[in-house]
């Protein structure tokens, strides 16, 4: 295995690049924040950097409503702060929304602070009725993202990936 | 004595007027979309039924996704005031097909008329200072009709503040608000495609 196909997170921005994601809406954590830099660096897409996270979902239904194929990047506290445009937006209107959360407070991430959110996060997607996978380390990250956007555009419904420090961090 | 403001309706026939058929309009909750629905019902209208505040960043993520065409929000002065920071995200991605009008009547009109947290705010400051340098204020239908057409052919985004008389009885609609069928009439009228159709992909 060369080096570029063992650095998860640059494998996720080439999932990304072959699905032909042109929108990418984020609102930062550590774990995202050179990620975020190196869309912000790439000509083929466009990266707009939100000041909330419900405000962020919003934006990326927008950019797929106008046909750009589009994914939301947050922590996972953001999946809580969405809550109301998630359901009254998001999942009324069935807009395929790819979220790609950094899993803080994990138990592979076991930061006192984050526990908290770590411990709401499932629990609350599963409220909301929101499909959503665990992005598993044994499996390469890209094909992983590639089914999350299928199922996402299929089941004209957001789809959540939950991402480990290792696929996003970069 | 200060003169009545307009109504939503008369702003709206105004509006009416001045779209073309590559005007994309997206309206906020309530009767935002249920008087624009009998004044100008059309494919390229994207109406919200519901999700408060969310109007103007859903027609941001539009308005950067058809680079081509004009793309008007109608959000409230409430609805605003849940998500201010929109108005950051607006002047930093500044969108030059962004036009925003905002209905200034100061109550939470959808929700029964509550009053605002703050009717002292100047909108409009607070729009130029995120960076949204082409707001200007409306207090008369002379003045949108004389300030509307500009803001839809400048170089935006654009933002006008419009003085409302409030309408807080909800408005009956054109047609039953069905959001998946509005959703598809929408995308279907502007040629968006769908991605990945799995089981038959060649």
């Amino acid at each position: 295995m060369n080096e570029e196909t063992s650095h998860r997170p640059s494998e996720l921005l080439a999932a990304l690049k072959r699905a032909g994601v042109s929108v990418v809406v984020s609102v930062p954590d550590s774990w995202i924040g050179v990620f975020m830099d190196r869309i912000d660096e790439d000509p083929d897409m466009t990266l707009i950097r939100a000041t909330h996270e419900e405000e962020a979902l919003s934006i990326s239904c927008g950019a797929r409503l106008g046909g750009a194929r589009t994914v939301l990047l947050i922590q996972n506290v953001g999946l809580l702060t969405t809550g109301a445009g998630m359901v009254c937006l998001a999942q009324r209107y069935q807009f395929p929304v790819l979220i790609l959360a950094s899993y803080r407070g994990s138990p592979r991430d076991p930061v006192f602070y984050h526990i908290p959110k770590g411990r709401a996060t499932e629990p609350v997607l599963r409220a909301y009725g929101v499909s959503y996978s665990v992005a598993e380390a044994d499996l390469p990250i890209g094909a992983q993202v590639e089914r999350a956007a299928t199922f996402a555009e299929e089941g004209s419904a957001p789809f959540v990936l939950l991402l480990d420090g290792e696929d996003i961090r970069w | 004595m200060s003169e009545s403001r307009p109504t939503r309706e008369a702003y709206y026939r105004v509006l009416a007027d001045c779209v073309s058929n590559e005007t994309l309009v997206v309206t906020s909750l309530g009767n935002a979309s249920y008087v624009w629905s009998n004044v100008c019902d059309r494919a390229e209208n994207f109406y919200l039924e519901d999700a408060m505040g969310l109007a103007l960043p859903l027609a941001l993520g539009l308005a950067v996704s058809q680079p081509r065409r004009r793309v008007v929000a109608v959000e409230g002065d409430g609805g605003l005031m849940m998500h201010l920071g929109t108005l950051i995200t607006v002047g930093s991605v500044a969108p030059r097909n962004l036009t925003i009008l905002l209905v200034n009547n100061n109550i939470h009109a959808a929700s029964g008329g509550q009053p605002l947290t703050s009717t002292e705010l100047d909108l409009a400051a607070l729009a130029r200072s995120a960076g949204i340098d082409g707001t200007e204020k409306v207090g008369s239908l002379d003045t949108f009709r004389t300030l509307l057409p500009p803001a839809l052919a400048d170089e935006g985004p654009t933002l006008l503040v419009l003085a409302t008389e409030p309408d807080i009885p909800p408005v009956k609609p054109a047609f039953p608000m069905n959001p998946p069928m509005m959703k598809q009439r929408f995308m279907d009228a502007i040629g968006v495609p769908r991605y990945v159709p799995a089981m038959f992909r060649t």
